[in-house]
Order: C-alpha cells, then structure tokens, then sequence
C-alpha cells in the first residue's frame, strides 16, 4: 500500500479546521452541488440525492479524521489507498461550498487563475480563501502521489 | 344509435418507458471550483479514458462549457452520471438524437 505523509504548518492549518468544520457541518444538509437527474419519479429521485448525500457525509468524516490528535502533535497527516478518494471527494465538496457561500464576490477566472489577491479581502473571505487554496493543494499532492492507486483501486 | 367504444388508455408507464428507451448522452458540465487535474483522474477513474483522452474532454468542458463524455443505454447512463455526482461533477443526461 503507498502512503504518503504530509507535514502541515500547525500555525497554519489549524486555524482554518473551523471554517472546514463549519463548511462540514453545513455539508450535512445538502450537497455541495445542485446535483439531480431528469425524470426521475419523487421517490427516486429522493432516494438519489439521499445516497449522494450519504456518500458525501462519509467522504467528510474520513477527511476530518486526518485532523486528530497526532496532526495537533506532530503537524502530520497520512494519504494512502484507502482514503485518497474520500478525501479528494470532501475537498471537492467543500470547496464548492466555500465557493457558494463565502467567495461569492470573486469571479470565476480570478478563482480558476489563482489570480486573487487575498490581502484585499476582507478577514472572513481571506480565511475562506485560504481554505480554498489549501483544499486545493492537498488534491493535488494526493492526485500527484496517489493517481496509480486510486485508478487501480 | 351510436355503438358504445370501449377504449383502453395506454399506461402511464408505457409512455415513461417509451420515453426512456433509445440512446442517452452523459454531459459534464463546467464549474469553476474542481481543479483540471480533479477533473482528469475522475475522468479517468470513472470511464477509463487514457489519459489523452480524459484531458480532451476536460478541455471541451472547461473551454466550451460541456463535454459528451459517454453515449449508450438509459440504465448505463444514469450510473456513470451518479457516480460523475458523487465526485462533485456537475453531470446532466439528455437523449442522444444523433444516431
């Protein structure tokens, strides 16, 4: 099994798990993007978006369970087989969310071209912001060190 | 004296399944959040594209707003589009009326 382990910046990350946490519990309520599927009858349809939303509340835990007593020790987190896809899915999922609810302001190609200046925003949106970057980068560190797996897997 | 017709209405059901029968297509939809390469691996995860292929349809998506990415029956497509929503995508089906 490859595992890859990760050193956070404590002073860093730390102070964004609120606002992932937040956004997490948020999550619980629906999902993090307007998902449905035409004609389907009530009760299936249902049925669709309840499973989804199972889904994307077990991806959301498995995430937040990297962040345990260890990581508030030693700064570490740990990618492997088992979890890349649920994380890569939960960071999806929030930052959608974060998206939708806190970095509503910024346009699209200043998002997509990591063209945002965060110090003129203002202390929420640079928190947001800051999450929304570091979401980002774990995906790519787990999709740069774990591809193999999660396509065999 | 007018003869008395008896009629038998066709079933809802027979029109929904009519209606669902023939070819589906699978579109991805663009969004501005879900990284490129996001959207490769679940490209590639999901319908086995190499990798070429995958950052095709990822470029169509993210330059043109969609990508066709799978063609077939009703059943098949439903599936990839619940699977292509669990990673987030934005996935939608419409009737394939090309063939």
């Amino acid at each position: 099994m490859k595992r890859v382990e990760v050193r956070l910046g404590l002073p860093v990350v730390a102070p964004l798990l609120d606002i992932i946490k937040r956004t997490v519990d948020d999550l619980h309520g629906g999902l993090a993007a307007p998902q449905s599927l035409q004609d389907l009858d009530d009760e299936l349809g249902f049925a669709w978006k309840s499973e989804l939303l199972d889904g994307q509340n077990d991806d959301c835990r498995r995430f937040l369970a990297l962040f345990d007593s260890e990581f508030f020790a030693s700064g570490m987190v740990a990618f492997d087989d088992d979890n890349a896809e649920s994380v890569l899915r939960a960071c999806a999922a929030i930052r959608l969310r974060l998206r939708d609810r806190d970095l509503q302001g910024l346009p699209d190609e200043a998002l997509e071209g990591a063209g945002v200046d965060a110090g003129k925003l203002d202390a929420a949106a640079q928190k947001a912001y800051l999450c929304y970057v570091f979401l980002a980068t774990l995906q790519e560190l787990i999709i740069q060190h774990l591809d193999s797996a999660i396509l065999e897997g | 004296m007018p003869q008395a017709r008896t009629e038998v209405a066709p079933a809802p059901r027979a029109e929904t399944e009519l209606a669902l029968a023939g070819l589906w297509r699978v579109v991805v939809l663009n969004d501005p959040v879900n990284l490129m390469s996001y959207v490769v691996l679940v490209f590639r995860k999901v319908f086995g594209f190499d990798e070429v292929t995958a950052r095709r349809h990822m470029l169509e998506v993210h330059e043109l707003g969609r990508s066709v990415v799978w063609s077939g029956l009703r059943e098949k497509a439903e599936a990839y589009v619940f699977t292509l929503q669990q990673w987030h995508l934005t996935a939608i089906l419409e009737p394939d009326e090309t063939r």
